[in-house]
């Protein structure tokens, strides 16, 4: 296994809560080197969401843990300019600055682009906000979750008819973490190849917005104002969540042509369903989609869920049992995932957290568990920054290192 | 093609300028649009993406709505226009030897190659991963597969609905509003978005290997699965589940929302909005925007987990003053106070939002065949080298030419005549 490919790359990262810290979980694990820069006095509300077995505290966040893999944490109460002038040493000599706060926070702190140009001309520095640093509604707050409403994703979210619904996973938190790690190493690209950084104004609803192009197009071709469709898909019939036997229990089922819901009716055993006009063609399938539902839906409900699913499988259909967490951390296929990773962590120990959902042929991911707050704080001070153990000891009494 | 803006010398640089990608589409049923999106990705921030499509038939998404006035056409259709973007278009049918051969001449010069389709039939057709990174030690092969290429559920079909059920995200939406357990169904989000995280992540996954070939001169195999990549939203509850074994079992689709309370959507008196009170500093924001009503005093909701405890009373209070407020209304005061709140936008308003027109996010270009177009831009602003639409998507076989003939070396006959083979 080769060296990682940002091994020599050094992050202060600013951010918080999900979608930054998920970017910076992926790039420490390409091997870069994060820093994460936070404060006890204003803490990541995150790692006091959750406990370990049954205590909550800082350090001891399954959720936090679950994010912040691979990197270190300095703490630097910012609210001080000690603090700051130790945050702008820190990126002195890095490469990259990631962070999530409220438009104006950085600046506030003389941590915004315009300052750190002066210290580090080639810096790059991305900035995550609900709506972005332009524009009238600016100076909003919220995290994905609250911002995808913006963005037009929860109208469309609902079932047929219905109002729109809130969504599940705090989305779109980590898909725009993902979108982050590409912006990212697209301006390290071109910083490698011209020697220049820039500034990446990233907000939140813009993303969830790219990730609309069957609503946006509809609105921008035909004028009309797509609503919910449920599981539903406008071109495949029968494609949606079905009962079976047990309480809230579903298998998703999606046939994408006519031949494979020809094994569809075959495996409920109707075959006749196939050789019915209402249903045989998909166009006839689309228009008749209630009826088809309600009628597919009687069969399922006979079967058990993973019976079924291994039937249509079998078959070569799309078909998966609809997971509860229960059922996502009972799949051995997923337990033996690359992605699930057993790392150690200060106050709690070994557990088993995510890492990210990619591998590479030629490099193994450099995995290391979340760190408690500050635990790296004398390190970088000393080792990378150059305070003596005197200095040290002064700020702390002064309570910036905290 | 042609857009408003094609190679004039005083545009700005552009980030993934040099770097040469090839796309393969997806031969699936399934539609499966993760590799389109890669690629857009890449060809947006001023790579070369050559996307290769079945010849006639052309891409999937090239066959998907919307169409404008509902009337099937390849060359107009929403999603073509906006996932393809800034693309050569080249069709080539690889099932064929000659096709293969084709395709493994315009690798010879490629970065980055994106491949939608599954391993078993990657290695029917002779271009399984091994061999394509045996063939081209340099090339980077990223397998954007249903399950991965290396899980024992390689050889299931999936997609957006099977990868978005089986990663719990399904299961948590509705976030809050479940009600009746039969009447509401775990449900998927509107739109493909199983298929646009999945190409977000294949795009920054390539980009990595990259950086790795700069050091070592060596590409490799990328392995992305669309249900891990929707499975990475789960990031938070898993390592919940890991450190909480004995008391955490999984919790009742009821209860979703009682894991936190962030995030809901309520309605108000001309619509719904998204608010959020989990915080104290969000609770006491939101006590100001509502002008400090008598019941948030109460001791039911003295504390987060109070409040937790109490989460109906707290719903239905909220709701009541909602019902006097305006979308609008409640978007400014809850914002004054720093509390997240914003109003619920159907696409429509959306696109005519004073917001997105400021930072002048949608953008317009002229193309041929569907004259003007316009669609959302950029993802992501870079101060010095932004994203850009220097060319509207391809028509099927546009580029033929330019690749075959120019790039590949092949005679006006010979591209003729794998023409009549139906090869191109």
């Amino acid at each position: 296994m080769g060296k990682l490919p940002l091994e020599g790359i050094r992050i202060a990262d600013f951010g918080w809560i999900f979608a930054v810290p998920h970017a910076t979980a992926w790039l420490g694990a390409l091997g870069a080197e994060v820093i994460r820069v936070e404060t006890i006095v204003a803490p990541d509300i995150i790692r006091f969401l959750t406990g370990t077995d049954g205590v909550v505290g800082p350090n001891r966040s399954g959720v936090f843990h679950g994010i912040n893999t691979s990197r270190r944490s300095v703490a630097l109460n910012l609210a001080r300019p000690e603090a700051q002038e130790i945050a702008r040493r820190l990126i002195k000599k890095s490469d990259i600055v990631t962070e999530n706060f409220t438009v104006g926070n950085m600046k506030k702190y003389g941590l915004g682009y315009d300052d750190l140009v002066k210290i580090k001309p080639d810096i790059i520095m991305l900035s995550g906000t609900p709506l972005g640093q332009t524009g009238p509604s600016a100076r909003t707050v919220g995290w994905g979750p609250t911002t995808q409403a913006f963005a037009g994703l929860c109208h469309i979210t609902g079932y047929p008819g219905s109002d729109p619904c809130g969504i599940g996973g705090t989305w779109p938190d980590f898909a725009i973490g993902t979108g982050m790690v590409f912006f990212i190493l697209a301006a390290l690209h071109y910083r490698e190849r011209t020697g220049h950084g820039q500034y990446l104004d990233l907000a939140m609803a813009e993303m969830v917005t790219t990730m609309l192009p069957e609503a946006m197009m509809e609105v921008f071709l035909n004028g009309r104002d797509p609503g919910p469709i449920g599981n539903r898909d406008d071109s495949m019939a029968p494609h949606g969540v079905y009962p079976v036997t047990g309480d809230d229990q579903w298998a998703a089922i999606a046939c994408a042509s006519d031949e494979e819901f020809g094994a569809l009716c075959e495996v409920l055993r109707v075959p006749s369903m196939a050789a019915d006009p209402n249903y045989a063609k998909l166009t006839a399938r689309l228009a008749n989609v209630d009826m088809l539902d309600a009628e597919v839906a009687a069969r399922t409900r006979n079967f058990a869920r993973d019976e079924l699913v291994a039937k249509l499988r079998e078959r070569g259909l799309a078909a998966g049992a609809v997971y509860s967490l229960h059922d996502l951390m009972s799949d051995q296929a997923f337990i033996d995932s690359p992605m699930m990773v057993n790392l150690r962590h200060g106050e709690v120990g070994e557990r088993v957290v995510p890492g990210i959902p990619a591998s590479f042929s030629a490099m193994e991911l450099n995995y290391f568990g979340a760190p408690t707050i500050g635990e790296h704080t004398d390190d970088v001070l000393s080792g990378l920054l150059g305070y003596s153990a005197e200095e040290i000891a002064k700020l702390r009494e002064a309570n910036v290192l905290t | 093609m042609a857009a408003a803006t094609t190679g004039a010398s005083t545009e700005p640089p552009q980030a993934l300028e040099g770097i040469k990608v090839v796309e393969l589409p997806c031969l699936d049923t399934m539609p499966f649009l993760a590799a389109s999106m890669a690629a857009k990705s890449f060809a947006d921030f001023g790579a070369e993406a050559v996307k290769v499509e079945p010849p006639r038939i052309g891409a999937q998404e090239r066959r998907l709505g919307p169409f404008r006035d509902e009337i099937p056409d390849p060359e107009t259709g929403g999603l073509h226009l906006f996932l393809n973007t800034n693309k050569l278009g080249v069709t080539l049918d690889f099932a064929k030897p000659r096709g293969r051969e084709l395709l493994f001449k315009l690798l010879e010069s490629a970065d980055i190659l994106f491949n939608p389709n599954m391993p078993a039939l990657n290695e029917r057709l002779g271009i399984g991963w091994r061999e394509l990174t045996r063939r081209f030690p340099k090339l980077i092969v990223v397998s954007i597969t249903f399950f991965g290429t290396d899980s024992p559920y390689r050889d299931l079909r999936g997609g957006d609905l099977i990868a978005t059920q089986m990663s719990v995200v399904g299961w948590e939406t509705p976030w809050h509003q479940v009600t009746d357990l039969a009447k509401h169904p775990p449900l998927k989000m509107g739109g493909r978005q199983s298929d646009y995280l999945t190409g977000y992540g294949a795009a920054g996954s390539a980009l990595a290997a990259l950086f790795h070939r700069k050091q070592t001169g060596a590409g490799q195999h990328v392995d992305v699965s669309q249900w891990l990549s929707m499975v990475s939203n789960m990031r938070p509850a898993i390592g919940m589940y890991s450190h909480e074994s004995k008391t955490a079992p999984g919790y009742l689709r009821f209860d979703v929302r009682r894991k936190g309370g962030a995030q809901w959507v309520y309605p108000c008196a001309d619509g719904w909005v998204s608010l959020s009170v989990a915080t104290e500093r969000f609770w006491q924001g939101a006590k100001r925007a509502l002008g400090h009503p008598e019941w948030m005093d109460s001791e039911m909701f003295k504390t987060p987990p109070d409040r937790l405890a109490h989460l109906d009373a707290i719903e239905a209070a909220f709701m009541d003053w909602l019902s006097t407020q305006t979308r609008q209304q409640a978007f400014e005061k809850n914002q004054g106070e720093h509390v997240p709140c914003f109003p619920v936008y159907s696409p429509a308003e959306v696109a005519d939002n004073e917001q997105y027109r400021a930072r002048g996010f949608f953008v317009e270009h002229d193309h041929l065949a569907a004259r003007e177009v316009k669609m959302p831009g950029a993802p992501c602003k870079f101060s010095r080298t932004p994203w850009r639409i220097k060319r509207g998507a391809p028509r099927l076989g546009e580029h033929n030419r330019k690749i075959f003939v120019e790039r590949l070396g092949l005679s006006e006959r010979d591209v003729a005549q794998l023409s009549e083979e139906r090869i191109v």
